[in-house]
């Protein structure tokens, strides 16, 4: 395999968590420009334990993951009950308020014989524990893959769950779950921790490929792209922003002769989208036709 | 059985509901009725917990629900069914029921199976709630795919699935057709029988007056009369209270 056809499939994979991190948002309802700040502090977080501290690769990613998840536990308890407008505008708000914060947090100790850690507007370099493992690039591609497809497995069978019901109908309509016995603000509240910790995933799967991170890795461009992805795959199911991924980076960045329309397709593609399919492609709809269908063969 | 003493909603300077006193006793129909904003769907939004009432006391089987949270009031066992239709449109027919129901037995062994499969007691019982609402050959449709009559009736399927001993309809023959209504009035009197009891808010009088054994009436916030419904219906004040609106 090219090193250019693995490098895209490790980007693919890495913004799929962003993507599913943003697609369980929406699928209780809520609207996030703001999942890049789990995606960096995941990153730092990461970076941090194994650069920093020594933690092997495996535990530096959980770390990021849980630190994201803790940072999106703060904004929850801030911000479950707010919906529509406000928790959009809250997300965007967050988004920023971690890039910024990351241009001024300095955190170097002595690894060897350099300074390593954040170090402010010039970023975090020295994130070298997949290359001091000896782990191969192309394996580290596989592991996320492999890790990618757990995490969709897990999400799909949540979503079969009366959990996932439950989740679906916070998103559907609040106060009518709440009638049925459906602790709002706690599902909706879980729903963000969990979708935090994924986009922190990401972002240390991110930070131990490209060995540095910047505050600029927080740009709104990564949040409001992840948001996309679930409205062009579909809200229907987890495959859906997986889709999205695949279909912006796989095609529209890696062809060639697409070189500089990239973002006319992408957004052309999304405006037509919300308003012939504004759920996406595989919308409730669809994926409710297909899986009856299969159910149908197989009885 | 559940009783409302001196409740009051404002909203800024609406005073929606004003000192209602109302008493529904076991296993009785009681028809609430009113002109439009009179302040019926709010004092079902007080009772279970939508908003919190700004005075007053809700009771409920003898302890104090005032200001519970929604899940709590339908664990208690009040139900309810919204007045403007409020489906999950992207779940099936059956899957509207499921998270209801358990609604009231959390906890114990095998909540975490019950949580993440449907188990053959939970469909069993789904399946015998859908079969009562007439619903049961539709049980895999998508909730928005459904003519409005079985919306309908969806809605109360979803609340009785969790098995509440309280039900507060609100307005449930809007936009039915006859056949429709008489399907209801079996459905309730059915309910009745199974030791259900019914507050059934309507403007289909012929309905309210037929099943309810009694009737309450609100006029802006206020409980105008109450008693048997041919008695209520000859109130002075009532005419008033409806001829005035239609003026
Ligand atoms: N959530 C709310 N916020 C503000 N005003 C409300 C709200 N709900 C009801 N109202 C007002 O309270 C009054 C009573 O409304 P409602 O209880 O819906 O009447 P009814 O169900 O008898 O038609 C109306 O004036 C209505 O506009
Ligand atoms: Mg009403």
């Amino acid at each position: 395999m090219s090193d250019y056809v693995v490098s895209l499939l490790v980007r693919i994979g890495v913004e799929a968590f962003v993507a599913l991190s943003a697609y369980l948002l929406l699928v209780i309802g809520r609207i996030s420009f703001g999942q890049q700040a789990f995606f960096v502090i995941g990153g730092y977080a990461a970076g941090i334990s194994t650069a920093l501290y020594g933690a092997p690769l495996p535990i530096g990613i959980i770390v990021g993951a849980l630190a994201a998840g803790l940072a999106a536990a703060l904004f929850a308890g801030a911000m479950a009950r707010a919906g529509g407008i406000y928790f959009a505008a809250g997300s965007l708000a967050r988004g920023e308020l971690a890039r910024v914060a990351l241009l001024s947090f300095h955190h170097q100790v002595p690894v060897g014989a350099d300074l390593t850690g954040p170090a402010g507007a010039d970023g975090f370099r020295g994130i070298r524990a997949l290359f001091t493992s000896g782990m191969s690039v192309t394996a580290y591609m596989v592991a996320i893959w492999g890790l990618l497809a757990l995490t969709f497995l897990a999400i799909a069978l949540l979503l079969r769950s009366r959990w996932g019901e439950a989740i679906r109908m916070v998103g559907e309509d609040e106060t009518a779950a709440a009638a049925v016995g459906v602790r709002v603000g706690r599902v909706a509240g879980l729903t963000m921790v969990g979708a935090g910790a994924l986009a922190g995933m990401g972002g240390g799967l991110f930070a131990h490929y490209a060995t540095y991170l910047e505050p600029g890795h927080a740009d709104v461009m990564l949040g409001v792209h992840s948001l996309a992805y679930a409205f062009i795959g579909g809200l229907g199911t987890p495959l859906g922003p997986i889709i999205g991924v695949a279909f912006d980076i796989g095609l529209l960045e890696s062809f060639r002769f697409l070189a500089g329309y990239r973002m006319i397709i992408f957004g052309g593609l999304v405006m037509a989208l919300l308003v012939l399919r504004p759920r996406g492609l595989l919308d409730e709809v669809t994926v409710h036709r297909v899986t009856r269908r299969l159910a149908g063969r197989r009885a | 059985m559940l009783a409302i003493e001196r409740l009051s909603k404002q909203f800024g300077g609406v005073k929606a509901v004003q000192h209602v006193d109302l008493d529904v006793r076991q296993n009785e129909i009681l028809g609430l009725i009113g002109p439009n904003g009179s302040g019926k769907s709010t004092i079902v939004n007080l009772v279970t917990g939508v908003f919190p009432p700004t005075e007053g006391r809700v009771r409920f089987k003898d302890g104090d629900i005032t200001g519970w949270p929604p899940h709590r009031v339908l664990a208690a066992g009040v139900g309810r069914t919204f007045q403007s239709i409020r489906l999950f449109g992207g779940l099936t027919v059956w899957q509207n029921l499921w998270v209801a129901q358990n609604a009231q037995s959390e906890g114990g062994r095998g909540v975490l199976r019950r949580w993440l499969a449907v188990d053959r007691a939970s469909m069993t019982k789904i399946e015998a709630t859908l079969e009562f609402c007439r619903l049961l050959d539709k049980k895999d449709e998508l909730a928005s795919n459904l003519a409005f009559g079985d919306q309908r009736r969806l809605e109360l399927a979803r609340t009785l699935a969790a098995e509440p001993d309280l039900l507060l309809l609100d307005e449930p023959a809007a936009g039915m057709n006859a056949a429709e209504i008489e399907d209801l009035r079996e459905r309730l009197l059915a309910l009745k029988r199974r030791g259900k009891t019914i507050v059934l808010i309507e403007h289909h009088m012929e309905l309210v007056m037929t099943v309810a054994e009694r009737v309450a009436v609100l006029n802006f916030g206020q409980k105008i009369a109450e008693g048997r419904p041919a008695a209520v219906q000859d109130d002075e004040r009532v005419r008033e209270a409806y001829l005035g609106q239609r003026r």
